[in-house]
């Protein structure tokens, strides 16, 4: 048959952010595709040279909707640094509560959107109804739900009491049983299990080669989790394990991102217990003493690595951001070799692409 | 058996929801519910407000201007439209002058018309 | 000559099969609402988007042919009301003969057609492709529907729906009798009308709208009304095919009963398009043709030697 060109356009009701596709098929055979990025980019990387370090942390936030709170933890952890000071470790535990918080909002994000592509529409509203429970969390503790504000140079902006710490646990013990139920229904739902088994299985040296990291690295097999390999504190004290699964394909992604929510509301629970007393926060300076570091942390996409160099002012001199979403979005091209149209969906779900992520 | 249960545990799981009351709320024909730390639309306190402009210097958003021509003669200038509601001014004013209320802010098809004064101390 | 009309165009013609054409569809989504923990539209949903899309702007891309893509949905829309002429409601059939569910079948038939066609003369990708995956859906899961739908005809002896119906006073309704049948021809309604979870040929996350990608204002508002009535028409079959209780002796409690087996497979049908995940094409044809096609014969067989 010939060969025609289908357009997943900068519109197109697959994807939630503009990006544009050109996928090669030939009757429902797909022989390659081509990505081209740079809708969404705002400059973000740019505006942060012209203000200064407090205005900062409230445009990092917005680099990406969905793990707002991950940037402005890393760009804080950054500053930090480079003003040399040790901040209350009742921050650091409450930093680490709000990123656990946030791993588990995404991955029941993601685990909606995929049940929508492959067409459980019940899964997807369910899903994204209990996903509500861990964002009245965050608007409980911190007055949004999804641009929270909760970071600050030199600790955070809120604080727990006993009554936030008796809903936050109630909450999680209904989350753990929601999402449970969840996956029995996942792992046991036969129409699914047939859309992703073995769908564009991807092999260590691919992940490799392209520097993939996150859900999409450990489930084919590459162990590697920056809040293990590279602790910001707390997690040097945290106790948690990697979630990997050998194969490659789109039912290995699903397997990992639901044992990891289930993994973070247990780290959930072991954060409210260690939590120690004290302030939240410290004065910090205005101006930043010169010098240049780099931070990596873990995102619920994977690895997000910062670096900050500053002149002595106020405003910092060069802030370079690289998301997980990129390496993880060159894959995708590859990855559409061997697939038929009708499983296009599932693997660019399985991406879970976060394009204004990757564009800045 | 316990396959075949696993299988019809979405099944049971729609006739559960059919049973329950939906989760979506009727806005603006029902009540809406807004957590306590909610930030909605500024409220200030002209008696507690010194004129230091501590407030406008990091505002991310540009939101505050503060026209000052002397201790006694000043002007605070808020924007609802370019507010990014994050609650700097709040924790950056040492008097407590300016904060969050619980309130939403109404839509309005005239963004640029909105203008609150928020402080205006002219020389008497 | 008055009564003609009267039937043809009121009771059961054209402003019946509208209306219950806009009612199942308004308790079609407020069910998949409720499963899903939603409130759903309210009654007068459906008649507001028709009417609605009457207003809309009427385009289509250059080089279509404009003639032919404006007849397929009234041809199609035509087929399916005197498709519906012929079966028989609450017990009431005026125009019916020995042979008509063969009739009745084949004018059901027709949309399908016009769907595939109508892919290929709006020159979208998204409408070829689409197109291409309706026909082959089609045929996958008419030859179980068809083959079921024979099991009631031969138990009751006629070829005609209203014989059909009859032959259940003494014989009892057929659901007790042909149970695999009654589910095989549930599946094959749903892969006939295109609905969640076959909905292949329109499934929004790989080809866009399907073969109606390119479609507005009036001729998709006629689109969605034969989807409409096609489902009602098709549900009114199988009422009368499976559970026959409909002509008993008073009209009052025949229509309650016949409303309230029309609201059971409404809801068989809802949760269904809830539960159920979409199949790639490959395996829907593995699926029709090595599972549904001999549990189809197996059934008929079972019948022809009950009655011998």
């Amino acid at each position: 048959m010939n060969k025609i060109s289908i357009p997943i356009g900068p519109q197109h009701p697959l994807i939630k952010e503009p990006l544009s596709m050109k996928i090669d098929i030939s009757g429902e055979r797909v022989l390659g595709g081509s990505l081209r990025l740079g809708y969404v980019h705002r400059g973000i990387e740019r505006l942060a040279q012209t203000r200064n370090y407090v205005k900062n942390v409230y445009l990092i936030e917005r680099v990406c909707g969905i793990c707002s709170h991950i940037h402005t933890t890393t760009y804080c952890h950054a500053v930090e640094a480079l003003l040399d000071i040790i901040i209350p470790p009742r921050a650091y535990y409450l930093r680490a509560l709000m990123c656990e918080l946030e791993r588990i909002h995404s991955h029941l994000l993601w685990l909606g959107i995929l049940a929508k592509h492959v067409g459980l529409d019940t899964i997807f509203m369910h899903t994204w109804h209990d996903r509500e429970l861990a964002l009245d969390i965050m608007e409980e503790i911190t007055g949004g739900r999804v641009l929270h504000g909760a970071n600050q140079v030199g600790g955070v902006r809120f604080d727990l009491d006993k009554t936030h710490d008796a809903m936050i646990r109630s909450t999680v013990q209904k989350l753990k049983t929601q999402v449970e139920g969840l996956v029995d229904v996942i792992e046991n739902e036969p129409a699914l299990i047939a859309r992703t088994k073995g769908v564009a299985p991807v092999s260590a040296e691919m992940i490799r080669k392209y520097c993939v990291v996150g859900p999409v690295a450990r489930a084919s097999g590459v162990d590697v989790d920056m809040r293990r390999d590279n602790p910001l504190p707390p997690y040097d004290q945290l106790e948690f394990s990697v979630v990997t699964h050998p194969d490659g394909d789109a039912w290995a992604r699903t397997v990992v991102r639901a044992e990891e929510t289930h993994e973070s509301l247990n780290l959930c629970e072991r954060i409210l217990s260690d939590l120690p007393d004290g302030p939240v926060s410290t004065r910090v300076p205005r101006n930043v003493p010169a010098g240049e570091v780099i931070i990596r942390s873990e995102a619920p996409r994977g690895e997000l690595f910062y670096y900050l160099r500053s002149d002595g002012t106020d405003k910092p001199a060069r802030l370079k951001i690289r998301t997980p979403t990129i390496p993880a979005l060159c894959l995708l091209p590859e990855q559409m070799s061997a697939i038929q149209v009708a499983d296009i969906p599932v693997v660019m779900a399985g991406v879970d692409l976060c394009v204004a992520c990757a564009d800045r | 058996m316990e396959q075949l249960k696993k299988r019809l545990s979405l099944l049971s799981a729609i006739l559960d929801a059919f049973i329950q009351a939906p989760e979506t709320v009727d806005y603006p024909y029902g009540p809406l519910e807004l957590a306590d730390g909610f930030r909605g639309a500024i409220v200030f306190d002209t008696e507690k407000c010194i004129g230091c402009g501590l407030c406008v210097r990091n505002c991310p958003a540009e939101a505050l201007h503060f026209d000052k021509k002397s201790r006694e003669e000043y002007r605070l200038i808020h924007y609802p439209a370019r507010c990014a509601y994050c609650a700097q001014c709040e924790d950056d004013c040492r008097h407590g002058a300016i904060y969050h209320s619980n309130h939403l802010v109404s839509p309005t098809t005239n963004p640029e018309g909105l203008v609150v004064i928020l402080h205006e101390k002219k020389k008497e | 000559m008055i009564e003609g009309y009267f039937y043809l165009l009121l009771f059961p013609g054209l402003v019946f099969q509208v209306i219950c054409g806009l009612a199942f569809e308004w308790l079609d989504r407020k069910l998949l609402a409720l499963f899903q923990r939603r409130v759903g539209p309210p009654w007068y949903q459906p008649l507001a988007d028709m009417i609605k899309l009457f207003s809309k702007e009427d385009i289509l891309p250059k080089g279509t042919n404009d003639l032919i893509a404006s007849l397929l949905p009234l041809i199609s829309l035509c087929s399916v009301l005197t498709a519906g002429l012929y079966v028989p409601i609450a017990g009431f059939s005026p125009y019916s003969f020995e042979g008509d569910l063969i009739v009745i079948l084949f004018l059901m038939s027709v949309p399908t057609l016009a769907y595939y066609l109508a892919g290929i003369v709006s020159i979208g990708i998204y409408s070829v492709l689409g197109g291409g995956r309706s026909l082959l859906q089609y045929f996958s899961f008419e030859v179980p529907y068809l083959i079921a739908l024979s099991g009631p005809a031969v138990m009751g002896g006629s070829w005609s729906v209203a014989g059909i119906m009859a032959s259940q006073f003494t014989l009892g309704p057929f659901i007790l009798f042909q149970p695999l049948g009654f589910i095989l021809a549930i599946v094959g309604l749903i892969g006939k009308l295109k609905r969640d979870p076959l909905d292949i040929p329109s499934a929004k996350s790989e080809v866009v709208g399907g073969s109606l990608t390119e479609f507005t204002g009036l001729k998709i508002a006629l689109w969605h009304l034969v989807m409409n009535v096609q489902a009602v028409v098709g549900i009114f079959l199988l009422i009368n095919l499976y559970l026959g209780w409909t002509k008993l002796a008073n009209p009052i409690i025949a229509i309650i009963v016949f409303i309230v087996e029309f609201l059971i497979i409404t809801g068989m049908l809802s949760a269904a398009s809830a539960v159920f995940a979409r199949l790639r094409i490959d395996q829907l044809a593995g699926v029709g043709w090595k599972i549904l096609v001999p549990l189809a014969l197996a059934q008929l067989a079972f019948v022809i030697l009950m009655g011998v």
